[in-house]
C-alpha cells in the first residue's frame, strides 16, 4: 500500500491564517473549507487511502452535492466535515474553526435514519436541544413546530419501529434540524427508500429547503438526485477518492421531480456522465493494468 | 386440529398424574420410594398447615432475591464500565473470563470455609452465580450498541454523560435483559447448593431432612414447590423482560 507523508502542520496554519478576502469583497462567504484533505484507514490488509488530497469549499446557504461510485469516499468526506473522523492530512473547518469533534452548529442525517427506537418521534426530535441545555417545555416547542414542518402532526406520539422508511428518516432529518445547525450534512439519505418514496422525498427536501437556511453538502451515488437538489455538483472518483468535476448547476428553482425532462437538465446529465464513464474506463484499465 | 391440541396440552398434566397414581398403587414399584400423587398432595398439605413450608419458602425467596439483586447489580455497573471503558476492560474482563467458567457449585467448599453455615455463604453462592452471567451479558451489549445510535447522539451534541446513561445503557437493554433472565434460573440452581451445603431451613433444606427420614412425599413435595418458585418468577421475568424492551 502507498504511504501518504503527514504534511507539516505550520504550512497550513499559515495558510489558513490569511483573513478571509471574499466575504469583504461582497462575494458569497465560505462556509465549509476542506483542504488537502486525506484520510488513510488501517486495515487488516495495510494502509488504505480513502480519500486522497480533497480540496474544495462551500459557500454560505449552498446546496452541494457529492457524486460518485460507491467506496470512493464520500462517506469519509462528509463524517469528516461532520467532526466523526479526524483527517491524517489535511484539514476542514466548518464556520472558520478547525472541525475536531461533532459541533451542534453541522447536524447530519445518515443513510439509516438511527432514531432512538425508545424515544417517540416527539422526543427524538427534543433530543438535541435538550442536550443542548433547553428546557423541556422549550424542546418541545421546537420539536412541535418541526413536526409539523414535516407534516406528521398525527405521528408525535408514536415510536420510530411504527413509521415506514421514509416517514423515519423524515423525522432524522427533523432531529438534525432542531439543533439549528448552520451545516446540514446528508449522506445517502435516501437510499435506503424505494424509488418512488424517494422522488417524493426529494421534492419533500426541495421544499424544506426554501424555508430553512442551513447550507448543505448532500451525498449520492445517483447523479439525477445529485442534479436535481443541488446547486453546486463535485464529482468524485473511484478510490482513492478525489474530485474530479466542480460543476455549477443552473437550473431556476423552484424544482421538482419534473425537471428531469429539461433539456438544460438533460445536457448537464449527460456532460456528467461523459466524465463519470471515462473516468470509469481509466480507473478500469489501471486497474486491470496493476 | 388447534382445537384438539388445545385439549391434550389441558389434558397433559392430568393424564400424568393419574397414570403416577395407578403405578405407584398397581404395586409394580415400592411404595415408600414412589408416592403417588395423593400421598405427595397430603405431605404438602401438612408442610403447610404446620407452618414449615411459609419460614422454608420465605428463607429461600430471600436468599434468591437478595443474591439475585445483588448480583445484577454489580453484574450490570462492571459490564456497563468493561463494555464502555477499554482500560477498565483491560484491567478485569481477563480476571472475569477466567472466574467465569468455574461452576459457581464448585465454591460451595471453600464458602463454607469462608462463611461457615451463615447466610452470607448462601448469599454469596447465588451473588456469585448471577454476577458472571449478567457481567458478560451488559458487557457484550454495551459493545453491541449500535453504532449509528451513538453517532446520531454524537451529532446532536450529546455529552459523555447522557451518553452512557440514555444511549449505552438503554441501546443494551435487551442483551442485558437476555442475561438477567438466565441469571434467574441460574440463580436457583445455587440455591440448591447453597441450602444442600448446609442450612436451618428453606425448600431444599425442607427436602434433604424429609430425605434423610425417607419422607419421599416430602421429597417430592418439595421438588413440586422448588419447579414452581422458578417457574412463576421466570415467567415474571418474562413479562417484566416485554415491558421494559417493547420497542423491540
Ligand atoms: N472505518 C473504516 N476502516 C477501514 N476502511 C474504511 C473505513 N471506512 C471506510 N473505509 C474504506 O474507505 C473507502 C471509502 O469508504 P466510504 O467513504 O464509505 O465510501 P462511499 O461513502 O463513497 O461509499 C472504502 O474503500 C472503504 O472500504
Ligand atoms: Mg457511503
Amino acid at each position: 500500500m502507498m504511504q501518504i507523508k503527514r504534511r507539516p502542520e505550520t504550512a497550513l496554519a499559515l495558510a489558513h491564517s490569511l483573513p478571509p478576502a471574499a466575504a469583504a469583497a461582497g462575494e458569497a462567504e465560505t462556509i465549509i473549507r476542506v483542504s488537502d484533505l486525506s484520510i488513510v484507514f488501517d486495515t487488516a490488509q495495510g494502509q488504505v487511502i480513502a480519500v486522497d488530497r480533497v480540496t474544495f469549499s462551500v459557500n454560505r446557504g449552498e446546496f452541494v452535492c457529492i457524486v460518485g461510485p460507491s467506496g470512493c469516499g464520500k462517506s469519509t468526506v462528509l463524517n469528516t466535515i461532520a467532526g466523526l473522523e479526524v483527517p491524517y492530512s489535511g484539514e476542514v473547518t466548518v464556520n472558520g474553526r478547525l472541525m475536531q469533534r461533532p459541533r451542534p452548529d453541522v447536524g447530519m442525517v445518515f443513510q439509516q435514519p438511527h432514531l432512538f427506537p425508545w424515544k417517540s418521534v416527539r422526543r427524538n426530535i427534543a433530543h438535541g436541544p435538550r442536550m443542548l441545555g433547553k428546557s423541556r417545555g422549550e424542546a418541545r416547542a421546537i420539536a412541535d413546530g418541526l413536526i409539523e414542518m414535516i407534516g406528521l402532526g398525527r405521528f408525535a406520539d408514536a415510536y420510530p419501529h411504527t413509521l415506514s422508511g421514509g416517514m423515519q428518516q423524515r423525522v432524522a432529518i427533523a432531529r438534525a434540524l432542531a439543533n439549528q445547525p448552520r451545516v446540514l450534512l446528508m449522506d445517502e439519505p435516501f437510499g435506503a427508500l424505494d424509488a418512488q418514496t424517494r422522488s417524493v422525498m426529494q421534492d419533500n427536501l426541495l421544499e424544506l429547503r426554501e424555508r430553512i437556511d442551513a447550507t448543505v453538502v448532500f451525498v449520492t451515488h445517483d447523479l439525477d438526485e445529485a442534479i436535481l437538489l443541488a446547486d453546486r455538483v463535485l464529482i468524485m472518483s473511484a478510490g482513492p477518492g478525489r474530485v474530479l468535476r466542480d460543476l455549477g448547476v443552473n437550473l431556476p428553482r423552484p424544482r421538482s421531480n419534473a425537471i428531469m425532462l429539461d433539456p438544460a437538465y438533460i445536457a448537464l446529465k449527460k456532460d456528467c456522465l461523459d466524465l463519470i464513464r471515462t473516468e470509469g474506463r481509466r480507473a478500469f484499465d489501471q486497474s486491470s493494468a496493476g | 386440529m388447534r382445537r384438539l391440541n388445545i385439549l391434550i396440552g389441558a389434558l397433559s398434566i392430568p393424564l400424568f398424574l393419574a397414570a403416577w397414581e395407578a403405578i405407584a398403587r398397581s404395586g409394580i414399584v415400592n411404595m415408600v420410594l414412589f408416592p403417588p400423587p395423593s400421598i405427595v398432595a397430603v405431605a404438602v398439605l401438612e408442610w403447610v398447615r404446620s407452618g414449615q413450608f411459609f419460614s422454608d419458602f420465605g428463607a429461600s425467596l430471600y436468599r434468591v432475591v437478595t443474591g439475585f439483586t445483588l448480583g445484577a447489580i454489580a453484574g450490570v455497573t462492571l459490564g456497563v464500565l468493561t463494555g464502555q471503558f477499554p482500560l477498565v476492560s483491560s484491567l478485569l474482563s481477563p480476571l472475569f473470563h477466567i472466574l467465569r467458567p468455574i461452576p459457581p457449585i464448585a465454591f460451595v467448599p471453600i464458602v463454607i470455609l469462608w462463611f461457615g453455615l451463615s447466610e452470607a455463604g448462601k448469599l454469596f453462592l447465588v451473588f456469585w452465580g448471577v454476577f458472571f452471567t449478567v457481567w458478560l451479558s451488559a458487557h457484550i451489549g454495551v459493545q453491541k450498541v449500535d453504532r449509528g445510535l451513538i453517532r446520531a447522539a454524537l451529532m446532536l451534541g450529546t455529552p459523555r454523560r447522557q451518553m452512557l446513561q440514555e444511549i449505552v445503557l438503554l441501546g443494551a437493554l435487551p442483551y442485558i435483559v437476555v442475561g438477567l433472565r438466565t441469571a434467574v434460573s441460574i440463580s436457583f440452581y445455587t440455591l440448591v447448593a447453597a441450602e444442600l451445603a448446609g442450612a436451618f431451613s428453606g425448600i431444599v433444606y425442607r427436602i434433604e431432612i424429609a430425605q434423610q427420614n425417607l419422607q419421599t412425599g416430602q421429597v417430592m413435595g418439595g421438588l413440586a414447590a422448588l419447579g414452581l418458585m422458578s417457574f412463576v418468577a421466570d415467567r415474571m421475568f418474562a413479562t417484566v423482560a416485554e415491558r421494559t424492551v417493547w420497542w423491540r
